[in-house]
């Protein structure tokens, strides 16, 4: 317990720091927020165009396909949020050396690498999937409970996890390669498919966004859930399991690896 | 303190052919070898001392420091400071343990300096009265009071080496690992920062061990040294003993008016010795003889040259550790 509140208070350390850290360049930070403002209004326009062409998707209405589209849009964008400097591990940092510096401190260092860097850029996906989302909401009819409410809103960090966990997983090849930039890369792409209702895909790519990258568990299973009632203890259930199991392989994975890192000469 | 026993590593190193031809072949036939970096070495120092730790480039320092400092896993071998293992418990072990490396920065380098110092708090969980008295010697000690709002970018090397010894020691480690602290310096800041680790050293007991290729550095702190070269332990004992044992150079120097004192003289033709334990050296009027007073004696020496030619202003003196090191690296090059 004890442990988890420090790990908590670390955190909110390290928000702080990167918020001081934003407004320390504050020309950069405004045109950075103008900026994804911008890109979103484009983004949502988008949408609007392809959605108002298809009126229902495999048996799947417009309203539930744009709900499950903004729902996927919601872990994507925390864990973008929260734990972009992943993709730095990938690309530069163990490359260059310059993990010694989280090896020297008593800190756990897959906690201290992610929750050092704030993506605010995420805002633009995640106000993106919390306005879908809303605006689809009223329009579908949704039988609600308490435990429905408290189910959709517990799978979440869930659901966000599985993308951590992938990219965990996946930067950590880096200790033993070097670089695996784009070995996230290709990985953390394959959400794009979890962003539609799975049943449009066939089979082979079923399979592998369910139980091999199975982002169809950020996104599609709790929505089949909070959309149709279908199967709780599938689509809540096994999102809880999968993902921390996935979280749990990263956290191995991540460890490993720090026994095979090299640093670099100086 | 620190005990470090038959510490090995090694590295497996893909070997390429020459360009892009050779790159794109060990990409798809990848070739290997393996590369001993430090080759079981062992070594103890006790609580409070000063060492050393010295060797050409390449000798694999970096590779130790980093295995010492919980960086990189051990091959085989086992280090603990205060029987503790950084491969048991990585986080009560950089605890014990600062670590500075010179070509490095661990500070938050968009934020005014202070900022790092807070975060580090939290992190090493220093309580507020302690860090307040902490802060107050490191600023005595290290100066930093001028810099300390200043943002870390903008701050001067020297600033910048000194607030990331600070940072080093705001938990009050026991151990402090300085890899090259005074690396790009000018000589007064170097000075500064060499009397503040003799400072941090005497006053709290601080075991320091120090790398670097300043060898004024290791003089003036230290009073043993480790060296390696390729792996190995090649000398480990009191500066002194060095001096000893491979320090009978003496520099013999001299002002005369003779056109070819190389020739005239020709130490190592009289005295029937090799190039290796003489060396002469002549820059306009002045001469500068290095050589082994164990091979020719400094009175022979003295007597001869003073016979052969005209001499004025004559001196002789000991071969700094600097000279011996040379000796040292060479011959361990050959």
């Amino acid at each position: 317990m004890k442990q988890i509140k420090r790990l908590f208070r670390m955190h909110r350390i390290f928000v702080v720091q990167e918020l001081k850290r934003m407004t320390e360049y504050k020309g950069d930070f405004i045109v950075g927020v103008v900026g994804f403002l911008l890109a979103q209004v484009a983004n949502l326009l988008f949408l609007w165009i392809i959605f108002t062409q298809v009126p229902d998707l495999m048996g799947w209405s417009m309203n539930e396909v744009v709900f499950i589209y903004g729902f996927s849009l919601i872990p994507k964008g925390l864990d973008h949020l929260l734990f972009d400097n992943l993709w730095n591990i990938g690309f530069f940092i163990v490359r260059k050396g310059d993990f010694d510096k989280y090896l020297t401190r008593p800190v756990d260092t897959l906690f201290h690498v992610m929750v050092e860097k704030l993506q605010i850029d995420a805002f633009g996906e995640l106000l993106t999937g919390i306005a879908l989302v809303c605006v689809t909401l009223p329009q579908l009819a949704i039988s609600w409970s308490v435990l429905k409410v408290a189910l959709a809103l517990l799978v979440i960090p869930f659901c966000t996890l599985i993308y951590t966990g992938i990219k965990t997983i996946t930067a950590a090849i880096a200790f033993w390669v070097k670089r695996s930039g784009n070995i996230i890369y290709m990985f953390y792409m394959v959400h794009d498919f979890a962003k539609y209702p799975v049943t449009i895909y066939n089979n082979a790519v079923r399979f592998v966004i369910t139980y091999i990258i199975p982002f169809a568990f950020t996104a599609y299973f709790p929505a089949v859930y909070i959309l149709r009632d279908e199967n709780p203890l599938f689509c809540i259930g096994l999102t809880v399991l999968i993902s921390a199991a996935v979280m749990a392989l990263g956290i191995f994975v991540w460890h490993r690896g720090i026994s095979a890192y090299e640093s670099a000469g100086s | 303190m620190i005990h470090v026993e038959k510490l090995r590593k090694e590295f497996k190193k893909t070997i390429k052919d020459p360009g892009l031809k050779g790159s794109i072949k060990s990409l798809f036939h990848p070739k290997s070898e393996k590369v001993v970096a430090v080759k079981d070495i062992s070594f103890d120092v006790p609580r409070g001392e000063i060492l050393g730790f010295i060797g050409p480039n390449g000798a694999g320092k970096s590779t130790v420091i980093k295995m010492l400092t919980g960086i990189l896993t051990p091959t085989s071998g086992v280090c603990t400071i205060n029987g503790k293992n950084p491969r048991e418990n990585r986080k009560s072990y950089v605890k014990e343990i600062g670590v500075v490396f010179g070509q490095r920065t661990q500070l938050w380098w968009d934020l005014p300096l202070r900022e790092t110092y807070g975060v580090l708090k939290e992190m090493y969980e220093v309580p507020d009265d302690r860090y307040k008295k902490r802060m107050a010697f490191l600023n005595e000690v290290l100066e930093l009071d001028s810099f300390i709002t200043s943002p870390v970018r903008t701050l001067s090397l020297g600033q910048r080496m000194r607030a990331d010894i600070a940072a080093s020691l705001l938990h009050s480690p026991k151990v402090l690992f300085l890899d090259e602290p005074t690396i790009g310096l000018d000589v007064v800041v170097k000075d500064n920062i060499r009397k503040a680790i003799e400072h941090i050293n005497r006053e709290e007991q601080t075991t320091v061990i120090l790398t670097t290729h300043d060898l004024a550095d290791i003089e003036l702190l230290s009073k043993r040294i480790v060296m390696i070269d390729k792996g190995s332990n090649v000398f480990d004992g009191a500066i002194a003993d060095l001096k000893s044992k491979y320090g009978q150079m003496r520099e013999l120097v001299f002002e005369t008016d003779d056109p070819d004192p190389s020739e005239t003289l020709g130490y190592c033709r009289h005295f029937n010795i090799s190039e290796d334990d003489c060396t002469l050296e002549c820059e306009g009027k002045r001469v500068k003889v290095r050589f082994n007073s164990a091979s020719v004696p400094v009175s022979e020496m003295l007597s001869y040259t003073l016979a052969a030619v005209n001499v004025s202003d004559i001196s002789v003196k000991d071969a700094d550790i600097e000279e011996i090191i040379r000796r040292l690296y060479k011959g361990v090059d050959a």
